[in-house]
């Protein structure tokens, strides 16, 4: 186990090795995707200095929901969603199988050997509409906020893992699986907004089987001491436990996945 | 004219060809209208009318908005043009009877009139039914409309191209393509309308190209302006466009002096 784990470290040391060797261009990068991700924000800071607010949210309230959103997609997607994102041509151009005989578990080699620090733009967005919001929002420095924010971001982090391992997975036993990360999305889009706005099937399905509520309206919403239709006095426990679980059900749907695969390639 | 057809309806043939495909787009479609529609409506809060515009407005603003007029895979461009670079394909693409930015604008064109008719066409049609679409301000307004959407399009294709060629210049495209997209989403009007904007920022996005991407096409749908105004302002959008292809010439006539092809 020990070794494993030392390898996979190792694999993701020389990732990071290798992407450093271009730094401008990682600088550029960074940069980039934040000012994309800013473009976006700023359109919506634009409908709340002329409405006020949307669905009874602030600016500094919605601030707060971006920042923690963009943040926890960021520690998961590190890990996951440009080494996954290509599992169709993996599967397909046929190296998934000599992934297979090597003596590492394959979905561990992608994650961490595919480790991605081109995020840096999305953490410093993140964190910087975090940290910017935070004192304006009156929440108290308390050890159970604390334990919900860094609780909270660990569990968006593995939603965000989880689901793209999900996608990806389906490569396995359809061979196409591209398209679905065009839906995954777009879901992932509403969960940037408070669920509340939306129509009630959507917020069940945010709050269910497409779990992406819990990404940040849950979370942002019980620090901030909003009401969080269907979860109630349970949406604190439901935030820090999505993660965790959709961790559990992205590795039984992988294995399902894996046992069923018959090789894509030509 | 008869291979840039060819090109067009091409990549129609290709675009269509995955069908599971299309209904998972239009799926996405249908969530990202709801997104729009939802945020309007959470913002007016139960308001029929706010700042001179209705939520009737917003609604068919978000739903022409969001599928015909939308500008985000246009973004895709860069990241083609990038590939084609980076991968030496570039080499194979001079030797075809057509300039590349031209080979582009076809295929793109193609890309693009198999969204609106069987993605965007299927998404305003249900969406519509829903929350309700409404018609244009008048014939004229209509007609001016056809004509805005030609211009946005002219622009929308000339900035993407132009924003693709740098890539031989940057190494990395997929920098370009994010710069690109936060430059659409709040100056192209696309998602909030630049009447709601504050009037510094408005004024600038009005002397920018990017206004007739989508807002312009818009305001001119719902009858914002009187038509003399409406026809000063296109014919000022196709002198943008004419800007952005000299543009784009330009740029290319620079770039084909980049191409350094190594073997055979």
């Amino acid at each position: 186990m020990r070794d494993t784990l030392s390898l996979l470290f190792y694999l993701m040391r020389l990732r990071v090795r290798t992407r450093l060797e271009f730094r401008a261009a990682l600088l550029i990068t960074w940069l980039a995707q934040a000012f994309g991700y800013a473009g976006i924000f700023a359109s919506i800071w634009l409908i709340l200095t002329r409405f006020g607010t949307i669905g009874g949210w602030t600016w500094p309230q919605m601030a707060f929901l971006l920042g923690f959103h963009t943040l926890g997609y960021a520690l998961g997607a590190c890990f996951t969603l440009v080494q996954l994102r290509r599992m169709e041509d993996i599967v397909l151009g046929g190296e998934f199988d000599t992934l297979l005989v090597r003596p590492l578990n394959p979905w561990a080699y992608l994650v961490f050997s595919g480790f991605n620090i081109e995020y840096g733009g999305h953490i410093a967005l993140g964190a910087g509409l975090v940290a910017w919001a935070w004192p304006q929002l009156s929440i108290a420095w308390t050890t159970d906020t604390c334990l919900l924010l860094a609780g909270g971001l660990v569990s968006a982090a593995l939603i965000t893992a989880s689901m793209i391992t999900i996608i990806a997975a389906c490569a396995l036993v359809l061979g196409r699986a591209r398209y679905l990360f065009g839906i995954y999305f777009d879901f992932w889009e509403l969960s940037r907004y408070p669920a509340s706005i939306f129509a009630a099937p959507f917020q069940v399905a945010l709050l269910s089987i497409i779990p992406l509520g819990y990404m940040a309206y849950v979370p942002v919403a019980v620090l901030l001491g909003r009401p969080v239709p269907y979860l109630g006095a349970f949406a604190e426990i439901a935030a820090l436990s999505a993660g965790p679980l959709s961790a559990v059900a992205a590795f039984f749907f992988w294995r399902f996945c894996l046992k069923r695969y018959q090789g894509g390639g030509g | 004219m008869s291979a840039f057809l060819a090109l067009v309806t091409a990549a129609f043939r290709r675009e269509a060809e995955h069908r599971s495909r299309i209904l998972m787009r239009i799926l996405g479609g249908l969530v990202e209208i709801l997104a729009r529609i939802s945020i309007w409506k959470a913002a007016f809060g139960g308001h029929g009318t706010l700042s001179g515009i209705s939520l009737d407005e917003m609604i068919t603003y978000s739903l022409i908005g969001g599928t015909i007029l939308s500008s985000w895979d246009a973004t895709m461009i860069v990241r083609d043009v990038g590939a084609t670079i980076r991968t030496g394909a570039i080499g194979s693409s001079l030797l075809r009877p057509m300039h590349y930015p031209v080979m582009l604008l076809a295929e793109q064109i193609g890309v693009r009139l198999f969204d609106w008719l069987l993605i965007s066409l299927p998404v305003i049609v249900i969406m519509g039914s829903i929350y309700g679409l409404q018609p244009p301000e008048s014939l004229a307004h209509a007609l001016l409309f056809v004509g805005y959407v030609v211009v946005s399009l002219a622009i929308l294709m000339g900035f993407a191209i132009l924003v693709g060629l740098l890539s031989f210049w940057v190494f990395d495209a997929h920098a370009l393509e994010w710069f690109m997209r936060g430059l659409l989403a709040v100056l192209s009007g696309g998602l909030v309308p630049i009447w709601f904007y504050p009037q510094g920022l408005a004024e600038v996005a009005h002397a920018l190209p990017f206004s007739w991407i989508a807002y312009h096409p818009l305001a001119a749908y719902l009858g914002q302006r009187d038509l003399t105004e409406e026809l000063l302002i296109l014919a000022a959008g196709a002198g943008w466009a004419a800007v952005l292809a000299f543009a784009v010439a330009f740029v290319w006539s620079r770039a084909c002096a980049q191409v350094v092809v190594q073997g055979g």
